[in-house]
């Protein structure tokens, strides 16, 4: 899901080489109609170069001028392809499906328009169907073997379908027909840190950043693989990198407070968590927004034990586990908060849950935990 | 409302919101229905096949057409259930106001097509020009078209005529039209999503009770489709040459009209969560998307709304069809007004339409409640969550309908309150259709709604008004006149209307054509212009009376 700046340029020069010659005849004969008016390829031409530089706040203007363009003619399969793009870019939920509509009507006018299944499969992520993904990405390739920038992101798509071998293997594939890909490189490092090779993963990022890949979902990640290799120090400067760039993302923010609070850093743990509260809505409505909320809920519930502020922390864990149910950590906590609450019998149960979902404590609280379960229970039923 | 309405357009803006804000806070509203349900005899209740799993196509109901399929002069009700399995229904009108279930003897009750069909919709069309009206019916899974005999009987012909479509289609609401004005009905079949029962995603939260239908913007579009009548009873599927075949289609609702009056029948489908569509007929079998150039697509800040229900005609007197969209909870129902350059303004916002806010329309009609000559909104609402209300409070799944009086020139006020108990009654609505199945010169509503009982609710306002209704018999053009324009001038002034049974959701209304007149006590001068393009005048036309108009062959 990340998309950089570089890659847009080569999809813009892809759609137009793509699309535009081979309309421009039709085009032309439309602007003979209206003297003084740029003719639709040059609009075209103009709004790819904005909407894939990011829009920079012409996304608006755009929009419209690609529907002026769609008035004059239904049919711009380019102009329809990049109304999808722009749509995404705007990045609100509400016109997800209208994007991937432009999208797939632009493939409809033109199959071969390659670079509309490439930002297909790349909404078809940002939707978690990652199956569909996959056929765009498989049938875009058919038509343009060893392009890179398909090979990276099918390679993408593969470990988000839980298949990091075959992610890495695609990811070399694309690096082979383009070693300069820092989005091939970078889900090289995605697929490296699922296959369990955290430093590997972690000194592709560093790659990947050194690259010039500097995109907030970079730093992401390799923030998160320093957090969990306890390099905090680290951990905290990529994050708050990454944070900068983009300050709308709940995630990173949830690690950053992390990386706080393992430090001692509580205070500011805390304001990285009132942010994300302020980011995240009330309802939880999509899977990706139920793991948001569940990871924000225990994030707070931890740092309310460390805090010991127990009441605090008791009532975000039951969030936890009353966002997701089958979350070990969730009762693991819960269970570990209740020992230091007194509220034995209720640990005693949270802690048998955590268990079966593979999220036992740890021997210590185990022990005392059953110390303290037997000496609650009357003489004679021990 | 006609004693505001037909107001000239002088100082219109400032005339529409006084006359608006002065009929909200007082006029008694002339329209009234009561629920005749049960002493018409009718049972029907709805089958949605709800189950834990929250398969999508459960929430989205079923339709109801009205076909007076032994052409008696009374129209006859036929009901789509949805779970599969369940029977559709076909009520004979006894003409007392009554009906009597004739669906074995029909051979209509369409309770088999396997354990993953669930059945939708329903359209209404002489496809054969024999004088009778045959029924189409639409389902998640294959389509099934059935031939009337004649005799009170149906066959089964949908493998000859070939209109099935794919067996794992969810076809919506559809319609018979003559778009190449050749004499011989036509069929659009609007089309939903791709939704599959064996890929069925987990949506909501992952809690007892709080799993919720998904949004359709998870799942991809389908294109509609366009079946070419080639006389003999078969069709043959045109969609892709004819260029109504965008796969970023999610059809719920279609109506037709010509909407810029050029004389050919266009195309509009109101589509769930991405643009609506709008197709022009370009005269050669083809047809144009004129949505971005018509301004017909989005809500006024650009984004695509849930279009479920639809309706095309003359709100504002104008003489130009305009569209009525219902749409999504706090979103507003679309009302286009034909500007007649081929735009259109959205009226969404005009403030005797805002109480729809809350509500999640589906069926709806254009029609005139009251007779007194301009055409009033009747809107059916239901929630598509059934646990909406574990979301959000504010909502609820069963909702009222709602009914909008025109209150002159295309101006609104919301009379749900004093149209009578019947219109306070909370249902999970879908389905809607429209006819005068009494003969009693005033238009009933028939409504369909998801597990629960339909309910037929019979007009008893529009005291002391006049009507006219019109039965079009085609010779050259299709039998039923379908797509004909008809323009009747009284005292009171003039309407343009088409015959058009297709609109709402799911749904078909009677194929006769009802105008309200007034206090004219009659029609000075009736115009038809005939779909294949023959002009027929009659003069001094009494009122009141049910007028069959043969088309004249020289």
């Amino acid at each position: 899901m990340v998309h950089f700046v570089t890659v847009m340029r080569v999809f813009a020069a892809l759609v137009l080489s793509l699309g535009v010659a081979a309309t421009a005849p039709r085009l032309a004969a439309r602007q003979q109609a209206e003297p003084g008016k740029p003719a639709a390829d040059q609009r075209l031409t103009r709004i790819a170069a904005d909407v894939f530089a990011g829009g920079h706040g012409r996304l608006d203007a755009d929009i419209a001028e690609l529907k002026t363009i769609l008035a004059e003619n239904p049919r711009s399969a380019q102009a329809h392809a990049l109304l999808g793009v722009a749509y995404r870019a705007k990045g609100s939920p509400d016109l997800l499906g209208e994007a991937a509509g432009e999208l797939r009507q632009a493939i409809d006018l033109d199959p071969s328009l390659i670079p509309a299944r490439l930002y297909l499969a790349h909404l078809y992520l940002d939707l978690g169907r990652a199956e569909r993904a996959r056929e765009e990405l498989q049938a875009a390739l058919t038509r343009m073997p060893a392009q890179s920038q398909l090979l990276a992101l099918l390679a993408e798509t593969e470990r988000q379908l839980g298949k990091p071998d075959t992610a890495l293997d695609l990811a070399l594939q694309a690096l082979k027909s383009d070693p300069a890909s820092v989005e091939a490189r970078y889900y090289q490092g995605l697929a490296l840190y699922d296959l369990k090779r955290r430093d590997e993963a972690i000194q592709v990022f560093e790659q990947v950043l050194q690259a010039g890949g500097r995109r907030p979902e970079v730093y992401d990640s390799l923030g998160t693989a320093y957090l969990d290799a306890g390099r905090l120090d680290e951990a905290i400067a990529t994050l708050t990198d990454g944070v900068k760039l983009d300050v709308s993302r709940p995630e990173p923010m949830i690690a950053l407070a992390r990386a706080y609070r393992l430090q001692g850093q509580l205070t500011r743990a805390d304001a990285a968590l009132a942010h994300v509260r302020t980011l995240v809505g009330a309802t939880a409505v999509s899977q990706a927004d139920q793991r948001v909320q569940r990871d924000l809920y225990l994030e707070d519930g931890l740092l309310r034990l460390k805090q010991a502020r127990l009441d605090a922390a008791a009532r975000s864990l039951r969030k936890v586990v009353d966002l997701d149910p089958n979350y070990g950590p969730g009762y693991r906590y819960l269970a570990e908060t209740y020992i230091r609450q007194g509220l034995y019998a209720r640990a005693g149960d949270q802690a048998t849950r955590a268990e079966k979902l593979g999220a036992p404590l740890p021997e210590d609280l185990q022990k005392t935990l059953q110390d303290k379960l037997r000496a609650s229970r009357p003489k004679g039923q021990e | 409302m006609i004693a505001a309405g037909r107001l000239a357009p002088i100082c219109l803006a400032a005339l529409t919101l006084a006359v608006d804000q002065r009929a909200t806070a007082t006029a008694p509203a002339s329209a009234r229905f009561a629920d005749v349900t049960a002493a018409a005899g009718i049972h029907f209740v709805q089958r949605s096949g709800a189950s834990p799993d929250k398969r999508m196509v459960e929430t989205f109901g079923s339709g109801v057409a009205w076909i007076d399929y032994d052409n008696d002069g009374f129209p006859d009700l036929y009901f789509v259930n949805g779970a599969p399995g369940s029977s559709n229904a076909l009520y004979h009108n006894n003409r007392d106001g009554t009906f009597t279930d004739v669906t074995a003897k029909a051979g209509v009750a369409a309770a088999a097509g396997g354990d993953r069909t669930f059945k939708t919709g329903a359209a209404v069309g002489d496809y054969d020009n024999d004088g009778y009206l045959d029924l189409f019916l639409t389902a998640l899974g294959p389509s099934v078209l059935y031939r009337n005999n004649h005799d009170g009987t149906f066959t089964d012909v949908t493998e000859k005529a070939g209109v099935a479509g794919a067996a794992a289609r969810w076809s919506t609401s559809a319609g018979f039209f003559d778009y190449d004005r050749d004499g011989r009905l036509d069929l659009f079949v609007a089309s939903y999503v791709d939704y599959r029962f064996d890929s069925n995603p987990y949506c909501g939260l992952k809690k007892d009770g709080y799993r919720m239908y998904c949004d359709p913007k998870i799942f991809d579009g389908t294109a509609d489709r366009l079946y070419h009548n080639d006389g003999g009873g078969t069709f043959t599927d045109v969609s892709q040459r004819a260029g109504i075949a965008n796969p970023a289609g999610k059809g719920l609702g279609v109506t037709f009209c010509d909407v810029d009056r050029d004389g050919w029948t266009d195309i509009y489908v109101a589509n769930d969560t991405v643009r609506n569509f709008l197709y022009r007929n370009k005269h050669d079998g083809t047809f144009e998307d004129v949505t971005y150039a018509a301004g017909v697509g989005f809500d006024s800040n650009g984004k695509p709304r849930a279009g479920m229900g639809v309706d095309c005609a003359d709100l504002d007197g104008n003489g130009l069809p305009d569209l009525f969209v219902t749409n999504f909870s706090e979103e507003l129902n679309a009302l286009f007004m034909n500007r007649g350059d081929g735009t259109f303004d959205d009226k969404a916002s005009m403030p005797g339409l805002r109480s729809a806010y809350p509500a999640l329309g589906f069926g709806t009609k254009l029609f005139d409640a009251d007779n007194d000559g301009d055409l009033d909104i009747y809107v059916t609402n239901g929630h598509v969550i059934d646990n909406v209300a574990l979301y959000q409070p504010n909502l609820s799944y069963a909702q009222k309908d709602l009914l909008y009086e025109n209150t002159g020139a295309g101006v609104f006020r919301d009379v749900t309150a004093q149209s009578g108990p019947a219109l306070q009654a909370l249902r999970v609505g879908r389905g809607l259709a429209v006819a005068d199945f009494d003969n009693d010169g005033k238009l009933d509503v028939v409504i369909t709604s998801v597990d629960r009982p339909a309910v037929l609710l019979r007009n008893q306002g529009g005291a002391g008004n006049n009507w006219l209704a019109i039965q079009a018999k085609g010779r050259r053009s299709n039998a039923f006149g379908l797509g004909a324009r008809v323009t009747v001038e009284t005292s009171e002034g003039s309407q343009v209307r088409e015959i058009n049974n297709v609109a709402s959701y799911l749904s078909a209304n009677d194929v006769r054509l009802h105008l309200g007149l007034g206090r004219a006590a009659a029609a000075k001068r009736i115009e038809i212009v005939w779909p294949g393009g023959a002009r027929q005048v009659l003069d001094n036309v009494k009122a009141n009376q049910m007028l069959v108009i043969e088309e004249e062959v020289r």
